[in-house]
């Protein structure tokens, strides 16, 4: 009995592609050690020590301390979910608010010089000083480091979008829902943005590295979440001082942070391959 | 991106900054030793106890005629002060821009020549790194490592071009590489693409088949053509480095437009934020001007309008 040969869905492509599962491979270690802080870390990441300040890595502790003789290690297993959290919230966020922008900008031909010139206003400031300003002007938080990051990258989300759905649009499939009467709704919802959510999907990863980069930015200056939250920023900024002395205190967040945006990026080219034929062929 | 009306967008979001903190602007910015009367001073400084409409039309007013305003802190005017910086700011963008475009490009070409190979994966492999690390942080090792450890360039600092051209290259040289590194990674893949596309067309195979040397059909045919992306990719790799340089200015204690605005931030000295948010995007603005400008100079087909 013969059977049709199956075109290998998304899923098998992508776990075939070597990048995107060394960045899987990657970034799930980096969110199980955030999710897990609370379990992996060895002390609170929170406690002065002050028998064990600037301790080097060893036995007791790892990857060191720091001037309070906080545990470097755990610091930074806390600081790395806290990194997640807002870098996951910010490419949620812009995802909906772009997306949303995007989608009515390329589809509905009067919304979108508007839109887009305000999309292009955003996107003139450079997007981490834009975030530090609003980060700072808002005040200190976690809240508000989401809000001020997701406002300075939604621009990038919404170009994105509004190309893929003007690709869209003009398919024959969306103009025959139109000529058998679809409302502009439904074929916005039903027909356009289904398809046009690859390109989304691959920009959102490669927001998250962003935001995770950003964040540290945010938090190295002083307006990110502010202490005692261990962010990895603020570690790197707390180690500025001691950096003679006890390296240790700012490389190891900095390897974190690498860790993190590196796998991010590696699963953004894989998913970037798998889901868009187009390129695959083209660059392949 | 049509410049005037993101200009102005760009103008009344710089201004709008201040209407976005929560509580009272005056109160924040003076501290909680002010007294009422220094308060009210404030105010009437900056405007605030207007309507918001005086208060943009006093904003563009002042615009108008290039008055960016007083810096509460500085007790100099927003522009003088930016001005005087500018010069450390812009240098340290170009300088980063030059490398990141000569060494970026360079790493592509050899990239797409070698595609499949090793070189083409070791080349892809670091420029991937290149825009994965964060700079500040990548700027802080390598101060520590050639800086401190090996002492063969100073930890920060910074001397102006005009009065020693070699000791500014040796201030600038780390900042300026640190910061190059992330969008150099970017420029290498964006010329990796447009080679290997530009590599395949009809032209490049008959400048070949007629016997012309490889590394002239490279140069001449295929990266000539593949610049024009990467070219477009530089008026927005201007703006991410002019944001990348307020940090990086932090890092190095350099004294540019970075290290006054975020002193500013840290001092909720708004005036200056105002005036470096403006300045910044307005560089961008015109940068990309300009860029579509050479665009159509480095591709006759638009050039000469289009086919």
């Amino acid at each position: 009995m013969a059977v049709a040969k199956r075109v290998p869905g998304t899923w098998s492509r992508l776990l075939a592609h070597p990048s995107f599962r060394l960045g899987l491979v990657l970034f799930a270690l980096v969110a199980l050690c955030g999710l897990l802080a609370a379990w992996l870390a060895p002390y609170d990441p929170l406690r002065n020590n002050f028998r064990a300040r600037l301790v080097a890595p060893g036995e007791a502790h790892w990857l060191g301390t720091d001037r309070f003789g906080r545990d470097i290690l755990s610091r930074t297993l806390y600081g790395a979910q806290v990194s997640l959290r807002i870098g996951l919230a910010v490419a949620g966020v812009t995802a909906l608010v772009g997306g949303a922008v995007g989608a009515l900008a390329g589809f509905a031909r009067r919304l979108d010089g508007p839109l887009m010139r305000f999309m292009d206003a955003l996107m003139a400031f450079p997007a981490v000083l834009l975030a530090i300003a609003l980060a700072a002007a808002l005040g200190p938080s976690e809240v508000n480091a989401i809000l001020a990051l997701s406002i300075a990258y939604v621009p990038r989300t919404a170009r994105v979008m509004r190309a893929g759905v003007m690709v869209v649009r003009e398919f024959p499939f969306v103009e025959g829902a139109q000529a058998i009467g679809a409302s502009s709704t439904r074929v916005l919802l039903r027909h356009v943005l289904p398809n046009a959510l690859a390109p989304l999907v691959v920009q959102q990863t490669y927001v998250f590295a962003l935001a995770v980069l950003a964040e540290a930015v945010l938090s190295f200056l002083g307006v990110g979440p502010p202490p005692p939250t261990p962010t990895l920023g603020g570690i790197i900024s707390e180690g500025r001082d001691y950096i003679q002395e006890a390296p240790w205190i700012s490389i190891v967040p900095g390897i974190g942070i690498a860790l993190t945006v590196l796998g991010l990026n590696l699963m953004g080219d894989g998913l970037r391959d798998a889901l868009d034929p187009r390129l695959r062929d083209a660059v392949r | 991106m049509s410049a005037l009306p993101v200009l102005l967008l760009v103008s009344l979001m710089s201004f709008a900054i201040v209407w976005i903190v929560p509580g009272d602007v005056a109160s924040e910015m003076a501290g909680p030793t002010a007294t009422a009367e220094e308060l009210a001073q404030l105010r009437d400084r900056l405007g605030l106890n207007k309507p918001w409409p005086d208060q943009l039309l006093g904003w563009y007013s002042a615009l108008a005629v290039g008055d960016l305003g007083q810096s509460i802190l500085l007790r100099q005017g927003v522009g003088a002060a930016i001005l005087e910086r500018l010069p450390v700011t812009l240098s340290l963008t170009f300088l980063a821009l030059a490398i990141a475009l000569v060494l970026g490009t360079a790493l592509g070409v050899l990239a797409a020549v070698r595609a499949g190979q090793g070189a083409d994966r070791l080349a892809m492999g670091a420029a991937l790194i290149g825009f994965s690390l964060p700079d500040f942080w990548l700027g802080l090792v390598l101060m520590y490592v050639l800086a401190v450890q090996l002492a063969w360039l100073p930890t920060g600092g910074f001397v102006p071009f005009s009065q020693d051209p070699l000791g500014w290259l040796r201030f600038m040289v780390l900042p300026a590489g640190t910061l190059a590194l992330s969008q150099m990674g970017l420029f290498a893949r964006m010329t990796r693409a447009a080679m290997l596309e530009v590599l395949c067309q009809d032209y490049v195979r008959t400048a070949r088949a007629k016997g012309m040397p490889g590394w002239v059909v490279i140069g001449k045919h295929a990266f000539r053509n593949a610049l024009i992306p990467v070219v477009t990719v530089a008026g927005i790799a201007s703006g991410v480095l002019l944001g990348g340089a307020v940090v990086i200015e932090q890092v190095f204690s350099l004294p540019g437009v970075g290290r006054l605005i975020i002193g500013a931030i840290q001092r909720r000295d708004y005036p200056v934020i105002q005036g470096g948010l403006l300045l910044t995007a307005t560089i961008f603005v015109l940068v990309n001007l300009a860029v579509d400008l050479l665009y159509a100079w480095l591709d006759p087909r638009i050039r000469h309008g289009r086919g």
